[in-house]
């Protein structure tokens, strides 16, 4: 007795087709999983009776093996436990085998035969799409993201008895669930306006997502910092529909859409990993199963780490990796998977340890190897690809009050969108989209800087100590804040006020600082 | 106030006298006081050296010191530094010394002619200090340079490697007065400002060599300072600082004090204020120091008057030359684009164009005015000079002693 059901493995974000086949033989009443399944896959053996008993129908009393196709491919998640189920019933003849050739089945089971949540639907949604089936059978809670998937009927059932019996033709599961399809994010519950003063930091912010740009902002406790960071996700533009799905992708293997019922993320990411987060955690991976990072779950959002200096080096230089090639790779023994982590990195730390450097009313008390120490751990190939460095003091009570209420974040988005808008014409045929992209050599040759610009810059070299990366840097941020203008070239202004966001930690020798 | 009771003549005479010496520089309890008062009852410093080995003078620590150190290994190590024993006595002895109650018995010098290295004058103030104090301690150094006075300070980071600093800028010559031993066991970047202070002039200290640097021995090398110099200027200390030790030295020998006003809100203002209105004679930059002291500034220096009444420099933009104007002590982008009317970013653009000119500063987030106007030319090539990708600011020797 035979019989076969299509599911899907998750590795990273992709979905692979499953070959899910059952025997059912004479021998010992037993179940073994042959084809590489992992942990939790070996899981399902004991959960799968209960579960079909629960379900009104019968486990057969006999050897059965269960086979997952290819065999090469590690088999990771609990979305297998459907298909599998499912395998049994037709082998034991309790489902017609019909249809199976055309569906694909994914979900966890409970013990009382319901279909659980499940992390990466949509991965598996979109194999079965790809390898051209009809359609998925998934739990009704992540309905509405299998449905993300076009032309793809999805069934989103509450149980198991309903998959059977739908397989019956005994349940009809009415009009298939609607994608969330609203043009804009709903209203952000965070907004710009809420900043009070803090109008450099601020439009630092419009820079960094005109451009793409990284930031890093160097300031005492009680500064704002958090506050900024969180804002800057509402100014950024709406995500488009493939960047949606992307990031739901993401999402939903990670196991965040589960009980949220919405089943597509709409809104930019905002992860803020807290400063003890392991290399995997930050990254991906995990043992086990493979989970994506905190960098890819900020995929097309904004990666905020506060108090840079206290994560672990390793997993500050790791980022280096995405902030280029917007990817986390993984390697294992058995491959490596890909990630994609293309966000915005906004860090953020004291300008000293004991957080008064630079503070007009009080005196930093820090030892000048402590100090040195600190600022050690803020140099290197992470900072490099930071454009914008900006201090955020600490207001004093009369600076408090002399500031007013801030623009919205609705009109800043907009002129962002619009400088965004003109990088995209001018880079269509160089492959990127941002100024933060360019690299250093064609930054000189497109930002098309004015004489006078290039003077200033020339005289920041020898006035200020401009490295050559500052240079570059200048000119990048510079050619953004003249797209947010909307100038055809970068003039003396723009790169004035871009050379203006290189904030750094103080040196402890104090000498002639500036 | 010279002394009652100086060295006696021929405490150090003898060839043995001046091994003794080297082994009383390296006892932890004993205080150039307790030695001298010992030296009036034994006369010579090997006697001295004997009675504390023997144990009839000197604490327990000292006199089993005493008995372990080997003054033919001090000698040889005093050799191997390049170091001197200049004692109370000696030619080269500083006479201004001896104004102390308990001057040193022997210096231990590294570099000039300590004879050369004179007129003097002390540039003190706290390590932990504000750019503008560095600048301001650099440009007295510079200043002082200018018209041939050596600068003395102690070589700490922070106000006194500005002084030290702006003075080697200037041509030197610079001293710098060690709290521990003369073979400088310090960190590098303290060993390598010190050499070029030895190059442009010398380096002293009390302490015969292997003497670890410890705080408690910075008021003893303070009164050094004090005593070598003619006059006193306090840039910046923080309450119960090292500079006011100093200051107490300078004004029980009968030295001018100067002091630097500083903000009422810097908290690093606090000891030249006190001073100030205990008495010190302010000073609203190097020319008023030069000035008092009857040292004529030579012509080119007047341009870098006081920038409080300095007209605005040529060449700047209409909204550069609006900003430069309204901004003076440290303070927002905000609040200057508010008081000129301009938007902030062009505001921001324009105290940008003024610190490119070198004539502003941001200071954590805020701009002030920078206290000399233009960066002089040889800071501008060696920041040239640095290799592309090196770290970003120019670093600098700290010395930490």
């Amino acid at each position: 007795m035979y019989g076969r059901a299509f599911g899907a493995a998750v590795v990273g974000v992709r979905g692979f087709l499953v070959t899910v086949e059952a025997h059912i033989g004479r021998g010992l009443p037993a179940l073994s999983i042959t084809g590489l399944p992992g942990a939790p896959v070996q899981d399902a053996r004991d959960r799968l009776r209960p579960a079909v008993e629960a379900a009104g129908l019968g486990w057969p009393l006999r050897r059965i093996v269960v086979n997952l196709a290819p065999g090469n491919l590690r088999k990771e998640g609990p979305g297998l436990d459907l298909p599998i189920a499912v395998g049994v019933l037709a082998a034991s003849g309790q489902v017609p085998a019909g249809r199976l050739g055309r569906l694909a089945f994914a979900g966890e089971l409970a013990l009382d035969g319901s279909l659980l949540p499940t992390p990466g639907v949509l991965s598996v949604a979109l194999a079965a799409s790809a390898a051209g089936l009809e359609g998925v059978v998934v739990p009704h809670a992540n309905g509405r993201e299998a449905a993300l998937v076009e032309g793809l009927r999805v069934v989103a059932a509450p149980s198991l008895r309903h998959v059977a019996d739908h397989l019956r033709d005994r349940w009809d599961p009415g009009p298939p669930p609607r994608p969330r399809t609203d043009a804009r994010p709903p209203a952000a519950r965070v907004d710009l306006a809420e900043v009070r003063g803090q109008e450099r930091a601020r439009r630092a912010l419009e820079v960094a997502a005109a451009g793409g740009h990284n930031l890093l902002l160097i300031g005492s406790p009680g500064a704002g910092k958090t506050m900024l960071a969180r804002r800057l996700a509402t100014i950024l533009p709406p995500l488009s529909g493939e960047e949606r799905l992307e990031v739901t992708q993401l999402h939903s293997v990670a196991g965040l859409l589960t009980g949220t019922g919405e089943g597509l993320v709409v809104e930019r990411p905002f992860r803020s990993p807290h400063h003890s987060v392991s290399l995997a955690g930050l990254l991906g991976g995990g043992s086990g199963v493979l989970r994506p990072g905190e960098a890819s779950l900020a995929h097309h959002g904004v990666l905020f780490l506060d108090e840079l200096t206290e994560f672990r080096r390793d997993a500050i230089e790791g980022l280096r990796q995405p902030l280029e090639d917007g990817r986390v790779v993984v390697t294992r023994v058995s491959g490596s998977v890909e990630f994609p982590a293309s966000f915005t990195l906004v860090a953020a730390t004291n300008p000293c340890p004991c957080g008064f450097n630079g503070d007009p009313g009080r005196a930093c008390e820090c030892r000048s190897d402590r100090l040195q120490a600190h600022r050690d751990k803020l140099s290197g190939p992470l900072l490099d690809r930071v454009d914008l460095r900006l201090h955020v003091p600490r207001l004093t009570k009369q600076e408090l009050l002399g500031a007013g209420e801030g623009e919205p974040s609705a009109p800043v988005r907009a002129r962002v969108e619009e400088a965004r808008s003109r990088q995209r014409v001018r880079y269509a045929g160089l492959g990127i989209s941002s100024n933060a992209q360019l690299p250093g050599p064609v930054a000189r040759r497109m930002a098309r800087a004015t004489p006078g610009a290039e003077a200033l810059l020339g005289r920041a070299v020898e006035t200020l100590g401009l490295t050559g990366r500052g240079f570059d840097r200048a000119l990048k941020v510079g050619r953004t804040i003249a797209d947010l203008e909307g100038a055809e070239r970068v003039e003396e202004r723009h790169v004035a006020e871009a050379l203006s966001y290189r904030a750094e930690v103080r040196a402890p020798e104090l000498v002639h600082a500036g | 106030m010279r002394a009652e009771q100086g060295w006696p003549t021929g405490y150090t005479a003898s060839p043995e006298d001046r091994r003794a010496i080297l082994v009383l520089a390296s006892l932890r309890s004993l205080t150039p006081r307790k030695l001298l008062e010992m030296a009036g009852r034994r006369d010579s410093a090997s006697a001295c050296l004997a009675a504390i080995r023997s144990g009839r003078e000197g604490t327990a620590g000292d006199r089993a010191l005493a008995r372990e150190r080997d003054p033919a290994v001090l000698e040889g190590a005093v050799r191997r530094c390049g170091a001197r024993l200049v004692a109370a006595g000696d030619p080269e002895y500083p006479a201004s010394l001896l104004d102390l109650a308990d001057p040193p018995a022997a210096l231990f010098v590294r570099g000039g002619r300590l004879g050369d290295l004179a007129p003097r004058v002390a540039v003190v103030g706290a390590r932990s200090c504000t750019a503008l104090g560095a600048e301001i301690s650099s440009a007295i150094g510079s200043a002082l340079a200018a018209v041939g006075v050596c600068t003395v300070s102690g070589a700490a980071r922070g106000i006194d490697a500005a002084a030290h600093e702006g003075s080697l800028r200037g041509g030197g010559p610079t001293l710098a007065v060690l709290g521990c031993g003369i073979d400088e066991p310090l960190p590098a970047t303290a060993r390598r400002l010190l050499a070029r202070i030895r190059r442009s002039g010398a380096v002293v200290s009390e302490y015969a060599p292997g003497v670890a640097p410890e705080p408690r021995r910075f008021p003893a090398r303070n009164r050094v300072i004090a005593a070598l110099s003619e006059a006193l200027v306090v840039v910046e200390g923080g309450d119960r600082s090292g500079s006011m030790i100093t200051t107490e030295h300078a004004l029980d020998i009968g030295r001018r004090v100067f002091a630097v006003p500083g903000a009422l809100n810097n908290p690093k203002a606090h000891a030249p204020l006190t001073l100030l209105r205990e008495g010190a004679t302010p000073i609203r930059g190097p020319e008023d120091l030069l000035a008092d002291l009857g040292y004529a500034a030579p012509q080119d220096a007047a341009a870098d008057g006081p920038p409080a009444s300095a007209e605005a420099p040529p060449g700047l933009s209409g909204e550069e030359r609006l900003v430069w104007e309204r901004i003076g002590a440290a303070r927002l982008a905000e609040a200057v684009a508010a008081e000129t009317g301009l938007p902030l970013d062009r505001a921001v653009a324009a105290l940008m164009g003024l610190e490119v000119r070198g004539l502003v500063r941001s200071v954590g987030g805020r701009y002030e005015r920078r206290f000399v106007g233009i960066s002089p030319p040889d800071e501008t090539a060696r920041r040239r000079a640095r290799p592309e990708g090196s770290a970003e600011t120019p670093v600098r020797p700290t010395p930490t002693a």
